[in-house]
């Protein structure tokens, strides 16, 4: 227990650039997060309506998608993905990414990474939003198409800003599972917090502080607990707003899921 | 079609051993996040606000931390502080009481969707607290819960296979597929028998709620 | 041997440059000129040409391999006797190298698919990968040991029995350990600094590698302890693409540049001599020598 709190086993936090090289890689993490989140909402949302079109094959082809890239674990995607990308993908991404990015992410093995993270929670997101927009009213479908709106302008104006302003607690929750799931990049060899972390550890070789293993992991680990519960402090307060704004009518989240447990019990 | 075949019978013992490792894991960590969930629960909702509190940490805690971060503090963490952990348990320990959050969560909004008139009429009949929770209102919210424990299963399924490729080393269905493609190459051979291990696998413990479901769950 | 290939080299580019000079204009001649005084300036057909012409060459490392490749986290440069070698051959070129992380398992596939244009990552030659890859002719020659905890008994491969011993997937030793210590139990993992942390806190009985990475180990940990016979030879060479002819031949230039001027002695002594306290010189094994060990 001592070992836990030994001040000299915390002396590494302050001493040469190590603190600032562990934010450093907590910084890649969140990028690939934002980045990987707002490619999942745009593919996410294609799915979504895929499924719920009348045209059916496409319907039933978009719902295997869903069902397999739901079920696959995420680290075995982004491994498959970083082994067997073909060489012309890798570098025209190395092309397109632009310079101002961190050098950790300027390695083609990112875009095994985000692909990874992107069809994955895409998948996981097409189903919050068809959630969402199927928990709309029918009357307003319907009232829609009495106004005389074509399918695509109901979609357009009337259901999809209402459905899927109710998904964005849940896209928000969604946002801090991707969070945490960023760390599984460091398997393929992506510089970010945890594999800084580990050089940290091996500090000792530059004739440094010792920096224990433990807590340079339980720094590491408190600094995804607060950000990701600020992140859920959003979520709650967005969910709070929606409650209100619906008149209590709707229950904002995806039960079952386990991004999406709620955080408020259902009455 | 060939050399899909051939990977999979030149390889199907170190397969299905990998496969056999992710059902323990996956087994015995569920055992653990229920135990370990049950008793967050029941802080959760104990008269205490202290206690409230406590698994109110308890919970936001483990749902922030991401899984990885957490094994490395159970395995090389524990194990340099001088407490030697087996990979195993540390594996189990890890995916179970980082699920073990999400499970109390479950069970508690299962315990509300227990009528509070319930809780009540039993505490009024004489039961105490803790025979209330034990005999009234956790047998019918696990009922409820049914359903969303199974995502959780599903959920650890696939977290599962984070354990084998890190630090720990299990040879689990992941690990095993990617030792088998390391040996011989053929990467869409091997990570194409992997997923449709982990999509059985998923696609029998959905059918095996479903069953349940139809069986025992209350219908609101 | 090498100096006279590398002269034969040096005069069929020289001629080239002369054909493709005539006509031009006295800027390009002047620069002509200029770049050659700095780096010489090979045809745009070559890989040399295309790496000028990008500016830049992606050599794969390691990153968390010292001292032949690892990260610095006080300045965040890559550094080593293998990102040195790196250094010398983009120096040839005139062109500044970009250093990436190559992991045992993705190497081969960074060639093959164009991510790295040369390997430097204490990868050992043999047949096999003879087949997929290119190699130079060796720049070090390692031996495969055993590294234990201090507390261990374990005095030699034979001594392996049925403990754990971890390497790296896709390495040379996930064979070799199985041929000759089949009772042991083997860790495979993503890298090197994972073995290290089993070993460390007590998860593996041993680590099994090349002895430079298993020195880099004891930099780190003075505790641990080489022990036993040499396994294996391991010749280390860079990775070229397959059947890249030419730049194969510019890079064992390169490379025999440093064992004859005295650059390669100075990194080893840099970077290995003063942990190892052993001497070494420059290697004089050749590449066909490399791929007849280990039959």
């Amino acid at each position: 227990m001592s070992y836990l709190f030994d001040p000299a086993n915390w002396e590494w936090l302050v001493t040469g650039n190590n603190f600032r090289f562990i934010l450093e890689g907590f910084l890649v993490n969140l990028e690939i997060a934002v980045i990987a989140m707002a490619f999942a909402l745009a593919f996410g949302l294609l799915l979504a309506l895929a499924r719920l079109t009348r045209v059916r094959p496409v319907a039933v082809a978009a719902g295997a998608w869903v069902d397999v890239f739901r079920n696959l674990p995420l680290i075995f995607l982004i491994l498959y993905l970083a082994l067997g990308l073909p060489a012309p993908w890798r570098n025209a991404y190395e092309d397109v990414v632009p310079s101002f990015f961190p050098e950790a992410l300027q390695s083609g093995r990112v875009l095994a990474a985000l692909l990874g993270l992107v069809l994955y929670n895409s998948a996981v997101l097409a189903e919050i939003m068809r959630a969402g927009i199927l928990s709309l009213d029918r009357g307003q479908g319907e009232a829609a198409s009495a106004l005389g709106m074509t399918y695509g302008q109901s979609l357009r104006f009337v259901i999809l800003p209402q459905g899927l302003r109710r998904m964005v607690p849940a896209t928000v929750s969604q946002l801090i599972t991707l969070n945490k799931d960023t760390t599984l990049v460091s398997i393929i060899a992506i510089q970010e917090v945890m594999r800084h972390g580990r050089i940290v550890t091996g500090f000792n070789f530059f004739g440094g502080v010792q920096a224990p293993v433990l807590q340079v992991f339980l720094f590491i680990g408190a600094l995804f607990v607060l950000t990701n519960f600020l992140l859920s402090q959003l979520s709650r307060r967005l969910e709070v707003r929606e409650r209100r704004l619906t008149a209590g009518r709707v229950t904002p989240t995806v039960a079952g899921v386990e991004d999406q447990v709620a955080a408020e019990p259902v009455r | 079609m060939d050399d899909y075949l051939d990977l999979l019978t030149g390889n199907l013992p170190e397969l299905a051993s990998g496969m056999w490792v992710t059902v323990r894991l996956v087994a015995i960590s569920f055992g653990i996040a229920m135990g370990a969930g049950t008793l967050v629960a029941a802080l959760r909702v104990a008269p205490s606000a202290w206690l409230q509190r406590l698994g109110g940490l308890y919970v936001e805690v483990f749902r922030n931390l991401p899984l990885l971060v957490l094994l490395f503090i159970t395995f090389a963490g524990l194990r340099r502080a001088g407490v030697p952990v087996s990979p195993w348990v540390a594996g189990t320990a890890s995916l179970g009481v980082y699920t073990s959050a999400y499970v109390a969560e479950v069970l508690r909004s299962g315990v509300f969707s227990v009528s509070r008139g319930q809780i009540e009429a039993s505490l009024s009949l004489g039961f105490t607290y803790g025979a209330t929770l034990r005999r009234i209102v956790l047998p019918q919210a696990f009922r409820t819960v049914i359903s969303p424990l199974g995502s959780l299963i599903i959920a650890m399924i696939k977290n599962s296979a984070i354990i084998g490729v890190s630090l720990l080393a299990l040879p689990d269905l992941l690990k095993s597929a990617r030792v088998i493609q390391s040996r011989t190459f053929e990467t869409n051979e091997a990570f194409f028998w992997a997923a449709v291990g982990y999509l059985l696998l998923t696609a029998t413990v959905t059918a095996l709620i479903r069953v349940l479901e139809s069986r025992y769950a209350i219908r609101r | 041997m090498k100096a006279s290939r590398w002269l034969v080299v040096a005069a069929v580019l020289a001629s080239l440059l002369g054909v493709t000079g005539c006509g031009g204009d006295d800027e390009e001649a002047g620069s002509a000129s200029e770049s050659a005084q700095q780096a010489e300036k090979f045809p745009a057909d070559t890989t040399m040409g295309k790496i000028q012409k990008k500016g830049e060459i992606p050599i794969g490392v390691k990153y968390d391999v010292p001292p032949f490749g690892f990260k610095n986290p006080q300045s965040g440069d890559i550094e080593g006797f293998d990102v040195d070698i790196g250094n010398a051959v983009a120096e040839q070129l005139g062109v500044k190298p970009k250093f990436i992380e190559a992991i045992s398992d993705n190497r081969i596939p960074f060639l093959e698919n164009g991510t790295a244009d040369l390997i430097l990552s204490t990868m050992t030659i043999n047949a096999e990968r003879d087949q997929e890859i290119d190699f130079s002719e060796p720049y070090y020659v390692a031996r495969g040991r055993i590294l234990v905890g201090p507390d261990s008994d374990i005095a030699g491969v034979k001594d392996l029995g049925g403990n754990s011993v971890c390497t790296a997937l896709g390495s040379t030793y996930e064979e070799t350990l199985s041929k000759q210590a089949p009772k042991a139990e083997r860790k495979l993992v993503d890298s090197y600094s994972e073995c290290l942390e089993l070993i460390q806190n007590g998860a593996v009985d041993a680590v099994s590698t090349d002895d430079v990475i298993l020195t880099g180990m004891i930099i780190q940990d003075d505790s641990l302890k080489l022990v036993g016979d040499e396994l294996t030879t391991e010749p280390y060479g860079a990775g070229i693409k397959n059947g890249d002819k030419e730049f194969k031949e510019f890079v064992d230039g390169v490379i025999g540049d440093m064992k004859s001027d005295g650059r390669w002695q100075k990194a080893y002594d840099k970077w290995v001599g003063q942990y190892t306290k052993e001497q070494q010189k420059p290697p004089t094994m050749t590449l066909q020598e490399a791929l007849e060990i280990g039959g």
